[in-house]
């Protein structure tokens, strides 16, 4: 097991967000969690990246529990976390946010290969490789997210609503970078919240409702299941 | 190409950067030819210490957001280590006129300065902005400016208890001849304050842009989030930043000596110019804090030379609360920012 989280509790101050949630993570899947607004997507994220520390439950990594360690040595630990505000540095090239994205690689010569390799996956980040971040468009900031996010090549990509804020034509071009991600053997958890598209592309899925695990299973049963067509897809 | 690039000069120049930049350079070569070279040296070597205790503000303000008033005081900290340094230096090198001291103790004892200034401010980081910063949910910016006024006021009433509120000067750190330069005569002193303070900034810039944690320093200031995310150890580039930016404003304190003896309150001055600076050429953009500082330092040189040496301060007051209004980022102010603030 790649990544397994059990019974996690977590929220804001005093206000509890999560409960008692539980999921895992096999090398090489997709997976994906959907539910509606504020049913603690996000915060289920957050607090397996690290910038959360949890109420109670447990985080494993690799076998290695990393519960309430903070996100700069979760990232080390191979955990990359591509946020649904993208948290990129606007004032910087995009070689650069690339650059910094390898920040846990010491090795100049190691970085240069995984910039080649986010290169060659998104050859429209090579050809803006000198603009700041902060004057790119919406779609092209979010594949300089998850390009970051690969290139201290991550065992797990966290990516949090990556159709977030996006016109339809590119929010399909943002799930075809991730689907060149999965076909180059890296494991994701997604978030989102546009279902349909979601349970249509990844493997397996989560439905979380009001903070808990309402559903688990296959995403093409999930697709079928009663429940969660009637309340997510209104049919 | 060429017709390009001419192009691409004008439009630089038409912005608000390029125009004040031109306007500076057009009033220190009317003023230098009016009034002659003195005032340019004055303004470069002015210019240069600024811009130092200016680009330290920067850093505070821009990787901690910390709105820093004790910054004066750092200043303060670097003097007064380079005269405690100095003196026994200089009664060595007036009964050894030929030691390696005479030219290598100035050096000694700015560098001194430098340490100093850093130990303070780590000392100020464990001591009052970690405890903060571990404590405080909200309301940061003001918090942090409070307990940078009364760190100074701490600094302040401290340097007077141990030290003594007289001033602690020396006559100079190089004697000998001024050095000439086209028929101007700089005192060594000065000319070694502008060396250092070109040196300093330069490495500092350097460091800043090529190297890994000058780059983690930048990525923290753009988005603290991002930054943990890539896995840069927010604490250990904060305590890196302070440390920086009160070395930086101790080695112009110390360099500055000959010309500012050390005494309690010897930091306002630079502080309220280094904020004069900041203010202008926009928050958290170092390189526009250094040409900040120079047009700073050409303004106060220019006010001395032709309004009335009372005037040093109103007159550049006067201007920047004039330039604000038409360009409230300040001239330097980055286009960028605000294009993804949430």
């Amino acid at each position: 097991m790649l990544l397994e989280v059990k019974n996690l509790n977590a929220g804001y101050g005093y206000l509890q967000i999560l409960r008692d949630v539980s999921l895992n993570i096999d090398t090489g899947e997709y997976v994906c969690i959907v539910g509606p607004n504020g049913a603690g997507k996000s915060t289920t994220m957050k607090t397996i990246a690290g910038l959360l520390s949890p109420m109670s439950g447990t985080v494993m990594f690799n076998g290695e529990d990393i519960t309430g360690l903070p996100a700069s040595v979760i990232a080390k630990k191979g955990i990359a976390f591509v946020s649904e505000e993208m948290n990129l540095f606007v004032n910087m090239s995009v070689q650069e946010n690339l650059y910094m994205g390898a920040y846990t690689i010491k090795e100049k010569k190691v970085q240069n290969e995984r910039l080649e390799f986010v290169y060659d996956l998104f050859p429209r980040l090579a050809e803006r490789k000198k603009q700041l971040a902060g004057t790119m468009s919406g779609g092209e900031r979010k594949m300089l997210a998850i390009g970051r996010g690969m290139m201290s090549d991550p065992s797990l990509m966290l990516v949090d609503e990556p159709s977030f804020g996006l016109a339809p034509q590119l929010t399909s071009n943002v799930f075809q970078s991730l689907d060149v991600l999965v076909d180059n053997g890296v494991t994701i958890l997604l978030v989102e919240q546009n279902v349909t598209k979601t349970l249509s592309v990844t493997g397996r899925g989560y439905v979380l409702e009001n903070g808990r695990i309402g559903l688990e299973g296959s995403s093409a049963d999930l697709a079928e299941d009663s429940h969660v067509r009637k309340v997510f897809l209104g049919v | 190409m060429p017709q390009n690039f001419i192009s691409q000069t004008i439009d630089r120049m038409r912005s608000a950067a390029g125009m004040s930049i031109v306007i500076s350079i057009a009033v220190a070569v009317f003023a230098t030819v009016h009034s002659g070279p003195y005032l340019l040296i004055n303004t470069v070597v002015t210019g240069g210490m600024l811009a130092l205790v200016a680009t330290g503000l920067t850093l505070m303000l821009g990787v901690l957001n910390i709105a820093m008033f004790a910054h004066g005081e750092f200043f303060m900290v670097g003097s007064l280590a380079a005269f405690y340094v100095f003196t026994p230096i200089s009664e060595f090198i007036s009964e050894n006129p030929e030691s390696w001291l005479v030219n290598f103790g100035p050096l000694v004892a700015i560098f001194a300065a430098m340490v100093a200034g850093a130990a303070a401010g780590i000392v100020s980081e464990k001591l009052v902005f970690g405890p903060l910063r571990r404590r405080s949910t909200d309301n940061w910016v003001m918090n942090s400016f409070l307990l940078t006024v009364g760190l100074s006021v701490l600094l302040v009433n401290l340097h007077q208890l141990i030290f003594g509120a007289d001033f602690k000067g020396i006559v100079g750190y190089w004697s000998g001849m001024p050095v000439s330069i086209a028929d101007v005569y700089i005192s060594r002193d000065r000319a070694m304050a502008f060396v250092i303070s070109v040196v300093i900034v330069a490495l500092f810039y350097l460091f800043m842009t090529y190297t890994r944690t000058g780059m983690a320093i930048r990525a923290v200031s753009q988005d603290i989030t991002g930054a943990e995310i890539v896995g840069i150890d927010i604490e250990k580039i904060v305590l890196l930043t302070i440390s920086l930016a009160c070395a930086l404003a101790a080695v112009a304190g110390g360099s500055l000596l000959f010309m500012y003896p050390s005494y309690p309150t010897v930091g306002l001055e630079p502080l309220y110019m280094a904020w004069f600076v900041v203010i202008l050429s926009g928050l958290g953009n170092i390189l526009g804090a250094v040409a900040g500082a120079f047009m700073v330092a050409l303004l106060k040189v220019i006010t001395v030379e032709y309004v009335g040496a009372g005037w040093d301060f109103v007159v550049p007051s006067a201007l920047i609360m004039f330039i604000l209004i038409f360009k409230p980022s300040g001239i330097f102010g980055s286009d960028v920012r605000g294009v993804l603030d949430q």
